[in-house]
């Protein structure tokens, strides 16, 4: 378990460097010049040199690589081309409130999730299990943006409860929380459900259910505990989107995130601020899937680590 | 099947709500009408404004998009600026002068004026910030549009010269131009290029703090030279780019002026909740550009053709929502040396016929490159509805602001353009006819990758009236060159002309004295709460 | 507990029954597929999506390319059942002819992710040790590789148009399936009966087509149904940054996000498409259900 665990993490250090190359290479091949991009459609072909030359993107690609890789292993993520600050700075304003937006649409989501799929799957073909699936459903076809901007019309402007967006208080985070919850809990509550009819089907619980263990320990006791590996694979996906930051809620609740940021460079090719972003979010999942994997053995003790 | 039933009464009451939300809406704005007849008064006075973008940085001499310029107007002058009409008007300098030739520019300055960190403001200061622009190796983004400034001499303290190597006309409103602001030489000095993060300048207002993305945060300027100047205590800017969750700012009161507006939603919401909608004429030309040097583009009829057969009243109705105007010239009206032009009138049979002189009444197939902003799709795809009705084929290629602008500039030789159709829009930042007309159709030096001129129009009679209005200082000369240079680009047709921009602003009705000027950046100086 | 006693004795019933007659495994699954009368109707209602998608463009009554300025954002009436979009175009007519292009890329684009998918989860999940390892890191990138910006590189080199971003949206899904499956894959291979399988010496491929794979399929079934709804979805706003359907097509997330700037003035331009993607991915979503419990061998009701 320990040599599993270490193993897991010395290995992050070549994935970064490979996910480095990656990202640079993509990167570098989309099509759109950054000079041309941040000195903007007035710019004569003078300041677009002048800004290559400024920004570095006048040398070989390799010099570019190498150079941005020394400084990488120098902690020194680089400066933005488009505002010229350091690309730690920019990305830091930005991952607290990502992360804190990302923490509470989990927690209410996962709650809410897990609820209606444990209702839905005891309850099947109920009118319970058609509801809560029902809910499901609307929760991922429902374009968030619109929900967003509905949301904002009724509780913000005609209601007046919530601020319409930005990041004042509590009250701030209820309805881009809620928008952003509402598909991860769409998803959790449907592998819930899915995973918990199967598992309520198997051999240990038909004799759970004869050694006379009330309905309820049966369900929340012992068939949860082993539903919880494909969901709990799920929800930890979910937490890696989020992390990522969605452009959508963000825009909507003018909501000063990573998704945004990332827009907005790949918009003006930012080179150093889409690396660097990407690298984070690879860490980020690397991670969350290393504790995905940890759980799966804390939930069936019959999964092995190799 | 029961349940399915159930879930069917389900379905309907989720429409109901649906329904019941959107009406809601409506209801409520009549309700918020009469709340807003006793809440007109503002408490306090700090003014929130939100805009659609974040700003790239506080110094004026390295940052090029107007937004960011219009924060930096409100900490920051410059020599002379701009009225409300685009007239050039003197602020920290009381008079210019300048030779017949355009070389030498000579500035009389305000006197007693301080920036915010207490260095005087004089002839020296000015020459500090102009020599960083005017230094080839600074990289600043704006250093260009002065490049052209050979000396600047300090003659007295309160009295500046500039000569430039060469004759430019268009030098003056070059000065007012957003990018000429002066910063504090002080603080120039100590920050370097950090003066991104730390702008000084003589401006209404004191800067407190910006971060990308949640906004910048400005205070009241106690020693602002303008006697009893600023009204409002502080104004904090907020990046909000959806459009509607800027106007659900403005119907709460959470912020006290919005810009811009999108025009779907201008006349819904104008007069409700205290809402003023303030829709004016800009210098924003909106135009679809042909590239003649490629078939059937290079055939003026053909050209003349598309321009009969788009209905420019509809254009405006259908994509500006009644919020724009018929472009009658190569540059809008505001801008310095407009001449007013005969429209291309809507109309079929003739757009018909000439097509038919041209060898082409069965038509042909285009390409219509554009952004992929949902208000140019919009245009584009009412483009491709209109040439439909004269058997033009168009197909609609939105794309991403770097596709495209790679698409455009990195063409090196003009035969290989790939570019046909293209629908564009530009803001001649300077005023002045100059910067509309030279980087659109200035001829060869203008082609990409050199400047915007993506229909790769080259007419030497319009080229050398382009040169010999920049040679001169005497406006009736640059007049009367740009005349010629409007009526034959006119009549060559290198565009379909559609229309100009209105600038959009929303704001509560309790302020006064803030307005957007016809480039599109604002003005907060007067800004008052009544 | 009362209803508990009563299936289970149904289900004794059953099983009792199902020894007795001998089926073929179709006739066994429509069997069982009948019985989910949600799904049974979400069957006939994919069905009618599909007809609608080969047909659709022929039957509608007006042009969905033809403007009609004076006539513009009307709200639903007797002559436009659905009004009519900022171009005064009939809204239900471009909803009937978007169905096809919604269906195919929704299906296309999963279908593809989903095959990739499964069979790299199968393969990490069987063979575990370094194979694993490699999958999984390299589904680990892809992950962290947002789905926009995957978009945008993929069309940007490819150029733009519906194929690439079919290719996008499938590639966006491969890391998905894998993930599910592997774990998927980790339970089955841990239960009695592979182990056993294995314990006498059956070949993998064996192993995994008749024990792992079929194993797996609920969960894959759930997730391609769900999956379809976000592929709409995110072909949606694709259309919307100008990388997807070219204009004038009548693609539902376009028309949808195109009519964001009238949601206070016209909110029938975006409900409808909204209400058509809606009631899409919730007959998949309730078709995935019933399919997945027909599937399943363990489920005798």
């Amino acid at each position: 378990m320990f040599h599993f665990l270490i193993k897991r993490l010395l290995e992050i250090i070549p994935i970064l460097f490979l996910v480095s190359i990656f990202i640079f290479l993509f990167v570098h091949m989309i099509p759109g010049d950054p000079a041309r991009l941040v000195a903007g459609a007035d710019a004569t072909i003078e300041d677009v040199e002048t800004v290559k030359k400024e920004l570095g993107l006048d040398k070989p690609i390799l010099e570019q690589y190498v150079s941005y890789i020394t400084n990488l292993f120098q902690g020194d993520l680089g400066t933005s081309l488009k505002t010229k600050r350091p690309v730690i700075e920019e990305i830091s304003d930005r991952f607290m409130p990502t992360f804190w937006l990302t923490f509470w649409s989990m927690v209410w989501a996962v709650a809410v999730g897990l609820l209606i799929g444990v209702i839905s799957a005891t309850k099947r073909n109920k009118w319970q299990d058609y509801l809560g699936m029902f809910g499901a459903v609307s929760g991922l076809s429902l374009p968030s943006f619109w929900l967003g901007l509905m949301l904002i019309q009724l509780f913000a402007v005609t209601l007046g409860w919530f601020p319409t967006g930005g990041i004042e208080s509590w009250k701030s985070y209820i309805l881009p929380a809620f928008t952003l919850g509402t598909g991860v809990a769409a998803v959790v509550a449907r592998f819930t459900r899915s995973s918990l009819m199967d598992v309520l089907k198997e051999d240990y619980i038909r004799t759970g259910r004869s050694k006379g263990l009330s309905e309820h320990k049966v369900t929340w006791g012992h068939g949860l505990r082993n539903a919880m590996i494909p969901v709990v694979t799920m929800t930890g996906l979910q937490f890696g989107f989020l992390l990522g930051g969605s452009v959508v809620i963000e825009t909507v609740f003018s909501w000063p995130g990573l998704g945004k940021l990332l827009i907005d460079s790949v918009a003006y090719r930012d080179y150093p601020v889409i690396q660097a972003e990407m690298l984070i979010f690879a860490l980020e999942f690397i991670l969350i899937n290393l504790i995905v994997d940890l759980l799966y053995g804390v939930l069936n003790p019959q999964i092995r680590y190799e | 099947m029961k349940n399915a039933y159930r879930l069917l009464s389900l379905l309907a009451l989720m429409m109901v709500l649906v329904l019941a939300g959107c009406s809601n809406n409506s209801g409520v704005k009549d309700d918020g009408e009469e709340k807003v007849a006793e809440k007109a008064a503002k408490e306090g006075k700090d003014i929130v404004i939100a805009v659609a973008d974040n700003f790239t940085g506080m110094d004026p001499h390295d940052t090029n998009d107007t937004l960011s310029g219009s924060a930096q107007k409100t900490m920051l002058e410059g020599l002379v600026g701009f009225d409300k009409d685009m007239k050039v008007i003197p602020i920290l300098a009381e008079e210019y002068l300048s030779n017949e030739e355009a070389t030498e520019f000579t500035f009389k300055l305000r006197q007693n004026v301080k920036f915010h960190d207490g260095t005087p403001f004089n002839a020296e200061a000015v020459k500090v910030n102009f020599d960083r622009l005017a230094d080839p190796n600074s990289g600043l983004k704006r250093h260009s549009l002065y490049s052209l400034i050979e000396k600047t001499e300090v003659i007295g303290e309160y009295e500046v010269k500039f000569t430039l190597s060469e004759p430019f006309g268009a030098m003056i409103n070059t000065f007012a131009h957003p990018a000429g602001l002066i910063h504090s030489p002080k603080a120039l000095e100590e920050f370097g290029a950090e003066v991104a993060r730390n702008p000084v300048g003589t401006g209404p207002f004191k800067f407190v703090e910006w971060k990308p993305s949640e906004g910048l945060e400005v205070i009241k300027n106690e020693d602002y030279w303008k006697e009893g100047l600023p009204k409002v205590d502080s104004i904090t800017f907020r990046p909000v780019s959806e459009n509607g969750s800027r106007i659900a700012m403005l119907q709460t009161g959470e912020a006290d002026f919005i810009f811009p507006v999108p025009t779907e939603q201008a006349d819904s919401i104008n007069g409700k909740n205290g809402i003023e909608i303030e829709s004016k004429p800009s210098i924003i030309v909106r135009y679809m550009s042909m590239n003649t040097l490629k078939a059937p583009y290079d055939d003026l009829k053909v050209r003349e053709a598309l321009n009969y057969a788009i209905n420019k009243e509809a254009f405006i109705k259908v994509v500006m929502n009644g919020h724009g105007n018929i472009l009658d010239s190569i540059i809008a009206p505001d801008v310095q040396y407009y001449e007013k032009q005969d429209p291309y009138n809507f109309d079929i049979e003739k757009a018909k016929s000439l097509l038919k002189e041209a060898g082409l009444e069965n038509g042909f197939k285009a390409k219509l490159w554009g952004g992929n902003s949902s208000s140019a799709i919009k245009a584009m795809e009412f483009i491709q509805q209109q040439l439909a009705q004269v058997n033009v084929e168009v197909e609609v290629v939105p794309m991403e602001a770097g596709t495209i602008s790679d698409k455009i500039w990195s063409v090196q030789n003009a035969d290989d353009a790939e570019i046909e159709l293209y629908y564009g829009g530009w803001s001649p930042s300077t005023g002045d006819a100059d910067w509309g007309i030279r980087p659109l159709l200035g001829g060869t030096e203008a082609y990409p990758p050199n400047s915007y001129n993506v229909s790769y129009y080259n007419n030497s009679d319009v080229n050398s009236q382009i040169q010999s209005a920049l040679k001169t200082a005497d406006s009736d000369k640059r007049a009367q060159a740009y005349k010629e240079a409007q009526e034959k680009t006119w009549k060559d047709a290198p565009w379909v002309f559609l229309s100009t921009d209105n600038t959009m602003a929303g704001k509560k009705n309790y302020l006064k004295g803030i307005y957007l000027l016809p480039d599109g950046s604002l003005s907060v100086t007067d800004i008052e709460i009544e | 507990m009362v209803e508990l006693k009563l299936s289970k004795k149904e289900e004794y019933l059953q099983r009792t029954l199902d020894k007795s007659t001998a089926r073929t495994p179709v006739s066994e699954f429509w069997r069982k597929f009948k019985k989910q009368k949600l799904a049974f109707i979400s069957f006939f209602f994919v069905i009618f999506l599909i007809l609608l998608a080969l047909i659709g463009p022929f039957i509608v009554p007006y042009d969905i390319a033809e403007p009609d300025y004076e006539n513009v954002l009307s709200g639903p009436s007797t002559t436009h059942w659905a009004g009519t979009d900022p171009y005064g175009r009939d809204i239900f007519s471009r909803i009937v002819a978007g169905t096809q292009i919604s269906l195919y890329v929704g299906l296309t684009s999963v279908l593809l992710g989903a095959i990739g998918g499964t069979f790299l989860g199968i393969i990490a999940g069987y063979y575990g040790k370094w194979i694993d390892r490699i999958i999984m890191r390299i589904c680990d990138v892809l992950f962290a590789f947002p789905g926009i910006l995957l978009a945008i590189g993929i069309i940007a080199i490819l150029g733009p148009g519906l194929g690439n971003v079919i290719i996008a949206v499938a590639i966006f899904s491969v890391p998905v399936f894998a993930r599910i499956v592997r774990s998927s894959t980790l339970s089955v291979k841990s239960t009695l009966y592979v182990e056993a399988t294995k314990s006498i010496g059956a070949k993998p491929r064996r192993i995994i087509w008749k024990h792992i794979f079929p194993g797996t399929l609920s969960s894959v079934i759930v997730y391609f149904t769900m999956r379809i709804g976000s592929a709409i979805l995110t072909a949606a706003s694709l259309s919307f940054l100008g990388l997807g359907a070219q204009p004038p097509s009548p693609e539902w997330g376009a028309m949808l996000s195109g009519g964001r700037d009238y949601l206070n003035i016209a909110p029938h331009v975006t409900i409808f498409p909204g209400l058509a993607i809606f009631v899409t991915v919730l007959a998949f979503n309730l078709l995935g259900d019933g399919l997945r419990d027909a599937l399943d061998p363990k489920i005798k009701d």
